[in-house]
């Protein structure tokens, strides 16, 4: 089933890359091929594979483990781009890891801990050590 | 000889402080890394790629830093094998199964150090037969011709769905995704964007690092989060330590392991995993009596030496033809081409401090490795005490300062978990990632050779096939591309290929 429906959607992808390519215009022809034909041929396989995976679809085990705490990782990660440059890169790495690390089954004290002092580790070595600017925050650490 | 003389302008490269400082930095956390459950070269390589760009190592040193991550996390790869049953990557599968016996038996330190010498000698071994064999290889790439290389990396592609385990159907999948990605930004021909969604910041394309990360870091994390893979931590043990009678025993095995590693690093689109499993196959099969998969030395030193003979084998074509062998040397391809090097044929002539900087390094870091690994070894098996809770979310975080000291952009790191949530529901799926990211790393050279072809006869499609080579090339990858749908069992038809191989190395 899961694979019938991975096919279906890997064939539309494939018609979308297909229909793209169609719409290119090539303000003048530098070589016979342009930049249709490549991405017309990648669509094409990709809609064979798909049609393939439709008609002979296999058994997908689709295992979760405990998917709330990726979920958790996960949308600490897409916070993350949002707060670092606003609150700088110590503060807002130790809210990803403190959160990340929660997920990996620590204790709510020795997570903070550990998330705050891997910040610190890693903005010293990066900005300091190796002389990479990260996002410094308000109050320029 | 030619490859001497080479060779010595390559140790002047490597032996200046900051190569030889770098050599060691690459070779240690290759091992740390590697030792880490879950965790394997190929992450090892993605998570300080960034770090390479943004310090703005010269070529040279970068590459013998991403080389001592690969090869190093072939040797400490083994670690969590032994002493915990968990293989950090597919290809050190087979290092559990004679491995974590010795191990309960006491004798974990002896496993190590067996281990060790065994990847040592694979190591070096492929180094050496490295040094000779990639200049003849690269002439004879050097008549290769547009089409030639067109059915080269057609062909590298199928060799791939041959090999991955599962359906040969989602290795094309994953391969036509990973040109659709590249393909994002302006292509370079004709200045017409493709597939940029009239988005501004994907007019330069899809970054490769930020690639790498969301493929081989971010979407890792979430699957390590996810299903907490753990075990009880062996000891190394107080059984008896390994004695010069059982090294000797297993040298037969070891070398007959470096010839098969080596041999199938070579070939494009197979990697270490196939050869550490085809060389415990084939140990098995050749001294078995009865004792493999209960703690035979030779079942451990046959896969360890040819996983780290392949991991060296597969970096062969990869300076050689531009056509990289494994999913981790797809990485490091990527890194020369973000250098604007080209790996290829010319790369001898026209970069050969790059070329065989990178070659005599790896006799050094090898050295470096056997040193760290065998009194050391206890010092990395400790890493394995670390929680959890503290080593993955450091590595999330390195990862995302990476990407962003490399872009200095909050949105790269928004693309880069987009990757990582694509890549996490992929796995899911079954479709693999590594066919993905070598399609990547190929598809600007795979479409430049086609239009180039095609241009050179007038929009006519006979050109692809109008070389010997090329149709060579075409017939072999029509046979790989069969294969996976005549045979049921996809894993298993490469084996007497394997084993003629053997016979030829």
């Amino acid at each position: 089933m899961i694979d019938r429906l991975v096919g279906l959607i890997c064939a539309l992808i494939g018609a979308g890359a297909i229909w793209h390519a169609q719409t290119l215009h090539v303000p003048f022809a530098a070589d016979p091929v342009g930049p249709r034909m490549f991405p017309t041929i990648t669509g094409g396989v990709l809609i064979l594979g798909g049609f393939i995976l439709m008609l002979r679809p296999g058994p997908v085990t689709m295992e979760f483990g405990t998917w709330p705490r990726a979920l958790a990782v996960l949308v600490a990660s897409l916070i993350y781009p949002l707060l670092l440059l606003p609150i700088g890169f110590i503060a807002a790495t130790s809210l990803l890891c403190f959160v990340a690390a929660l997920a990996f089954h620590a204790r709510p004290l020795p997570a903070a801990a550990s998330a705050v002092a891997t910040a610190i580790v890693f903005f010293v070595l990066l900005d300091k050590v190796l002389d990479l600017p990260l996002p410094r925050g308000p109050l320029g650490i | 000889m030619d490859a001497f003389a080479a060779l010595l302008t390559g140790f002047q490269v490597a032996l200046t402080p900051l190569n030889l400082g770098v050599a060691f930095a690459g070779v240690a956390l290759g091992t740390a890394i590697g030792a880490l459950p879950g965790i394997g070269p190929i992450n090892a390589v993605a998570l300080l790629l960034p770090l390479c760009f943004a310090l703005k190592l010269p070529p040279e040193t970068a590459l013998i830093l991403l080389a001592g991550l690969y090869y190093g996390s072939g040797y400490g790869g083994r670690i969590s094998s032994i002493l915990l049953n968990i293989p950090g990557d597919p290809g050190l599968v087979m290092t559990t199964l004679d491995g974590y016996p010795l191990a309960k038996s006491g004798r974990g330190a002896a496993a190590l150090a067996i281990s060790g010498i065994g990847s040592f000698v694979g190591g070096t071994s492929a180094v050496i037969l490295m040094t000779f064999l990639a200049v003849p290889l690269a002439r004879l790439a050097l008549s290769f011709g547009p089409a030639d290389y067109v059915a080269l990396m057609v062909l590298s592609f199928a060799l791939l769905g041959t090999m991955s385990e599962g359906k040969a159907v989602k290795t094309w999948i994953a391969v036509a995704l990973g040109l659709l990605l590249a393909m994002v930004g302006i292509d370079g021909g004709t200045g017409v964007e493709r597939f940029t969604f009239g988005s501004l910041e994907l007019l330069g394309g899809i970054d490769f690092t930020s690639l790498t990360i969301g493929l081989f870091a971010v979407a890792e994390i979430l699957v390590l989060a996810e299903g907490m893979i753990s075990g009880v931590v062996s000891r190394t043990g107080s059984g008896a330590r390994l004695s010069f009678k059982e090294i000797l025993y297993c040298v037969p095995a070891m070398l007959r392991a470096t010839g098969l590693g080596f041999f199938l690093g070579v070939l494009p689109g197979t990697g270490a995993s196939v050869a550490s499993a085809m060389a415990y196959t084939a140990e098995k099969r050749i001294s078995d009596k009865g004792t493999f998969g209960k703690g035979d030395m030779r079942g451990l030193a046959a896969p360890e030496t040819a996983d780290n003979a392949a991991q060296t084998g597969s970096m062969v074509p990869m300076l050689a033809l531009g056509i990289p062998g494994s999913g981790t040397t797809a990485v490091m391809l990527g890194a020369f081409m973000m250098y604007s090097i080209t790996p290829g044929p010319l790369l001898f002539t026209q970069r050969p401090e790059v070329a065989w900087g990178l070659i005599a390094s790896m006799y050094i870091g090898n050295l470096m490795l056997l040193v760290l690994n065998l009194p050391l070894v206890g010092l990395f098996a400790r890493l394995l005490l670390v929680p959890a809770w503290i080593l993955y979310p450091g590595i999330l975080a390195l990862s995302y300062a990476g990407v962003y000291a490399v872009s200095n952009s909050a949105f790269e790191l928004i693309i880069t978990t987009g990757i990582g949530i694509l890549a996490y529901g992929l796995r899911k799926v079954g479709i693999p990632l590594i066919p993905l990211m070598l399609a990547f790393v190929l598809a600007r050279l795979l479409e430049d050779n086609f239009r180039r072809a095609l241009s050179l006869s007038d929009g006519g499609y006979e050109i692809l096939f109008s070389t010997p080579t090329s149709i060579v090339l075409w017939l072999l990858a029509i046979v790989a591309i069969g294969l996976p749908f005549i045979r049921k069992p996809a894993l298993h038809p490469a084996v007497p290929a394997a084993e003629s191989g053997k016979a030829g190395a």
